[in-house]
Formats: structure tokens, C-alpha cells, sequence
């Protein structure tokens, strides 16, 4: 699909959806939303962004490697953050006791580990779904093994 | 409604006779017939039990719920008491989640570069 409108507008459009993908991750423990709808958001910004121009444009953006890297990276985050309540003695993911300061609810700084946590999980979430998108649509077939 | 598992048995007996064991026939039809519209009522029966939509005395709005709404700001430190039941109280279901989008990441890209 080449058409000068759909890509013009898309262009401007991205960075506002990012930036909102963004915002829904980081806000998610003070108001509706979290790591799973941001990173939806996120991951449709370069959808939109693949689907305007072609999609060797939008893998070349977000290329396999770091896909797979912030893939992985946002499990082991998860685990990492959870590792945290243990290694303060305390259960696994624990957070008010295993002393993690809750702070002032109502502050973007507050309760704990749930920002780490829901950061973690939109990294996830939308590198999940970019992979997704490119690997079904066929985007990324020359970067791996040439069979 | 109170029925002993000896009917339940039963009935499930005669399912199994009428649909696996007896030759298509009339008789046969009617008796699925039959059948079906036995189905049908204990699941409307089953439904109409249900309690109705927002009720107070539902059986999920148990002490659980309530101590959410109570103390997940006090506990939790987050205004979002969805985040806080999601990110913190079960946070390690939330793990078994993002446990499922690796496996169907890691499934999709297995048996796509595959071939």
C-alpha cells in the first residue's frame, strides 16, 4: 500500500499513539490501564506504522534482534523484580512486606514494584504483538537462516 | 433441584443407548428430540438458579472482594485497585500470563521459520 495521505498521516500520527501507549503503561497503578493495554498501544503505533509503509520499512525500525530482545528482556525483568521480595526475605513478587517504600498513592513513584512490574509486562505485550505481525505478514523472512 | 446421581447415571445411560446403539428410525429421532429438549431445560434450570446480575449476595462477593476495595490503596500504595489486585495480590498469575505470551511467541516463530 503507497498512498501519500495514509502515509502522511501515520507519520504524524505514530509518535502521539506511542507517547499514549507510553503514558497508559507508566499511569497504570493511578488511573484505567496498565502493562497489558499500553503495550497493545505501543505494538499498534508500529503496526500502523508497517501496514502505511511496507514492511520492510517498519521491520528494519524494529528489527528481530531487539524484538527478541525486549521479549525476553521483559520476562526476565518480571522475574528479576520478583526476585527482589525473596531476596529481602519475603515470598516470591512480594511487595509492601518485603519493605519495598508503597510511597504517597496518588504519585507516579508509588506502590512499589506494580510500576517495575506493569513496565515489564508492556515491554512484553508489545513486543509480542510486533513479532507477531511481522513474522505472520512475512515481513522479516530474509533476516534469518536462508532456507 | 434435587436429583440423585442414580437418575443422572441413568439418563446418561440412555443418551449413550440412543445415540450410539439405535438404528435410525422415526423412534430414534423423537427420542433425540426428547433428549435435546432435556438438555435444554436443565441448562435454562441452571441458569434461572444463578443469581441475578449485580446482586449483593452473589458468591463472589465474598470477604475477598471486599477486602480489596478496603485496603488495596493502604497495601499496595496504587489508586488502581485493578493494577493493584493484578500487579501485586495476584501477581503471580500475571507472571502465568506472561508465561503464555512467550510460549505462543516462541510457537509462532518455531513453526514459522521452520520451513
Amino acid at each position: 500500500m503507497d498512498d501519500l495521505v495514509i502515509r502522511s498521516v501515520s507519520r504524524l500520527v505514530v509518535p502521539f499513539i506511542q507517547l499514549y501507549g507510553f503514558y497508559v503503561i507508566f499511569y497504570g497503578h493511578l488511573s484505567p490501564g496498565g502493562g497489558f493495554a499500553g503495550g497493545a498501544i505501543v505494538a499498534s503505533s508500529m503496526i500502523l506504522y508497517g501496514l502505511s509503509f511496507n514492511l520492510e520499512a517498519g521491520s528494519r525500525k524494529l528489527g528481530h534482534d531487539i524484538s527478541s530482545l525486549m521479549e525476553s528482556g521483559g520476562a526476565i525483568w518480571f522475574l528479576m523484580i520478583g526476585l527482589i521480595g525473596i531476596l529481602f526475605g519475603s515470598n516470591f513478587l512480594a511487595n509492601r512486606f518485603a519493605g519495598v517504600s508503597l510511597g504517597t498513592p496518588g504519585q507516579l513513584f508509588s506502590g512499589g514494584i506494580i510500576f517495575f512490574l506493569s513496565l515489564g509486562i508492556g515491554v512484553k505485550v508489545a513486543s509480542t504483538m510486533i513479532t507477531l505481525f511481522y513474522s505472520l505478514s512475512g515481513g522479516e523472512d530474509n533476516s534469518g537462516t536462508n532456507s | 433441584m434435587e436429583a440423585s446421581p442414580l437418575v443422572g447415571v441413568g439418563i446418561l445411560l440412555l443418551i449413550a443407548y440412543v445415540f450410539f446403539y439405535l438404528p435410525r428410525s422415526q423412534i430414534r429421532n423423537l427420542l433425540v428430540i426428547v433428549i435435546l429438549f432435556m438438555i435444554g431445560y436443565a441448562l435454562v434450570v441452571t441458569v434461572a438458579e444463578m443469581p441475578v446480575f449485580g446482586s449483593a449476595n452473589a458468591p463472589a462477593y465474598n470477604h475477598v472482594a471486599e477486602r480489596y476495595i478496603e485496603g488495596a490503596v493502604a497495601e499496595t500504595g496504587a489508586i488502581n485497585v485493578i493494577a493493584a489486585i493484578i500487579m501485586d495480590y495476584r501477581a503471580f498469575d500475571t507472571l502465568g500470563e506472561a508465561t503464555v505470551l512467550f510460549v505462543a511467541i516462541a510457537a509462532a516463530i518455531a513453526s514459522l521459520k521452520a520451513h
